[in-house]
């Protein structure tokens, strides 16, 4: 799987060249503003680029889009919430018709057993904490068995706690459902914990300045957060984020972590 | 169930409250001529039932006949306008321009045109309460929320299908709204209506009283009016707590 994109009318994004291996977990970091959203956006064909190609498992986005190749995770849950959890996570299925259904590998159920949301079937969104809204949209995401997982801060609005938590979960669900993610975030402790290979964007305009992979084994246990080449891996995106900056002002850099 | 049943139980009290010390104000002497207590009205529809309902009765069919145009239309009018962005503003300053002519002067203008027939009735009952039905629907149908709107689009959504699982939904909560306040104005329009010409109906029987200084009967239809008002409102209320179970934001 490969993307890339050139420009845009307002030039939101310059030069994004990036590519992702089918099956990897892929982050993208920025401060806000940077395009990050945007890039995801034009990926799932949300937005359309004026300029540019991108590339899913070499189908153009709208392509990929039509043949359920694409699962979002919004930045809030955006359930429906007249519709209870179970009929949430099946929504994709009755969109699609029966034909995509049919390529479904996990039934609604099942992936409601996945997200840990087990129980709560039949309750509505309104009833749940915005963590289990934001499980239940990743299970619906996952409904269609979709090519690759874009994730748009899936977890900005949740607490420190429930994120570490969340972003366990997602990993293991992420191992068990076999996509190629894309992670949208601004934590660089939460891009390194996840992913494969960082992006990293700087804002205006938009572009990527720095690819880092990330030498750490999965699966991914809290625990690896305490060594070392967690650290270092993170010092090196701190780094790329903000240049000569990060180094200076504390004098030396981390090192004796 | 029975925790809606308990609910019923405290406006009961202050319902009979009120009227056992209406009741004991009047038997002392503590009001004026002109206001008759409970038992006495009681009476009056006690007296000729048949004179009460038979004035009821066309005072209902024109209020719900009146509406359901009302809705018909504005319905349409929202849906055509929620299409079509640029009649959007005509079709608004149409309800809002009728809406500003008070009823009470809108009514004689048109019995002077379209005579005192149960044509005329209708209409001014469905100009009557047309502007919450138009505002409700309209607010329903921009109230889907951009965010789903595009989850669903990323699910390659038909436009059949955005309207039955989003758009449709998302404005049943504005809709019953407009639905709801527009009910009772269905029952002042009528009333206004028979006021300005009618031969049998609520209005023309609390005018007919009124001039005869029945004062009985003037209350008797005033507090008919005020219960058919309220039974409007609240048939409203019951169907919409029925559909809408979700926790849909809005404050009520």
């Amino acid at each position: 799987m490969q993307f890339e994109g050139r420009g845009d009318p307002v030039l939101a994004l310059d030069k994004v060249d990036l590519a992702l291996p089918a099956g990897a977990f892929g982050a993208i970091i920025g401060p806000s503003g940077c395009g990050k959203s945007t890039l995801l956006r034009l990926v799932a064909d949300i937005m359309q680029p004026k300029s540019g190609n991108i590339r899913i498992g070499g189908e153009a986005p709208r392509e990929a889009r039509r043949a359920n190749g694409i699962g979002f995770v919004f930045q809030q849950p955006t359930l429906l919430p007249w519709k209870t959890v179970l009929q949430n996570v099946a929504l994709p299925l009755s969109i699609a018709g029966r034909a995509a259904a049919a390529r479904a590998v996990a039934s609604p159920q099942q992936l409601v057993e996945l997200v840990g949301l087990a129980g709560f079937e039949q309750a509505l969104p309104g009833t749940l904490s915005g963590g289990m809204q934001q499980r239940a949209a990743i299970a619906r995401a996952l409904v269609l068995r979709p090519e690759i997982l874009l994730l748009d801060e899936p977890f900005g609005a949740l607490d420190e706690i429930t994120r570490q938590r969340m972003n366990l979960e997602l990993l293991r669900i992420w191992a068990e459902a076999r996509a190629t993610a894309l992670l949208v975030t601004h934590s660089i402790a939460e891009a390194v914990f996840m992913a494969d290979v960082i992006f990293v964007m700087s804002p205006r305009p938009g572009r990527i300045t720095d690819t880092i992979e990330v030498p750490l084994p999965r699966p991914r246990a809290l625990a690896l957060m305490r060594t070392r080449p967690f650290f270092e891996t993170v010092n090196r995106v701190r780094d790329a984020l903000f240049g000569r900056e990060a180094a200076e002002e504390v004098g030396e850099p981390a090192a004796g972590w | 169930m029975k925790r809606s049943l308990l609910a019923f139980g405290p406006p009961l009290i202050l319902v009979i409250l009120a009227l056992t010390v209406w009741e004991g104000a009047k038997r002392l002497g503590g009001l004026p001529v002109f206001i008759p207590g409970p038992a006495q009205i009681w009476a009056e529809l006690a007296g000729s039932p048949s004179l009460f309902f038979g004035n009821l009765w066309p005072t209902v069919t024109t209020a719900a006949t009146g509406y359901g145009v009302a809705a018909v239309i504005t319905v349409i009018g929202a849906a055509i306008s929620a299409m079509l962005p640029p009649l959007r503003t005509p079709i608004y300053g149409l309800s809002i321009t009728i809406n500003a002519v008070p009823i009470i002067a809108k009514a004689p203008l048109l019995a002077l045109w379209l005579g005192t027939g149960p044509s005329m009735h209708v209409i001014i009952v469905a100009l009557t309460c047309q502007f919450p039905l138009l505002v409700g629907t309209l607010q329903g149908l921009g109230a889907a929320d951009p965010r789903q709107r595009e989850m669903l689009h990323s699910l390659s959504a038909s436009p059949w299908q955005l309207l039955w699982h989003l758009r449709l939904p998302a404005s049943l909560p504005y809709l019953f709204a407009g639905f709801r306040i527009a009910a009772p104005l269905a029952v002042l329009g009528a009333v206004t209506a028979e006021w300005a010409g009618a031969n049998s109906g609520l209005g023309a029987m609390m005018l007919y009283a009124l001039f005869s200084y029945d004062i009985a009967k003037v209350w008797l239809s005033v507090l008919a009016c005020c219960l058919l008002s309220a039974l409007a409102y609240g048939l409203w209320a019951v169907v919409e707590r029925r559909i809408v179970t979700w926790d849909d934001g809005l404050d009520r």
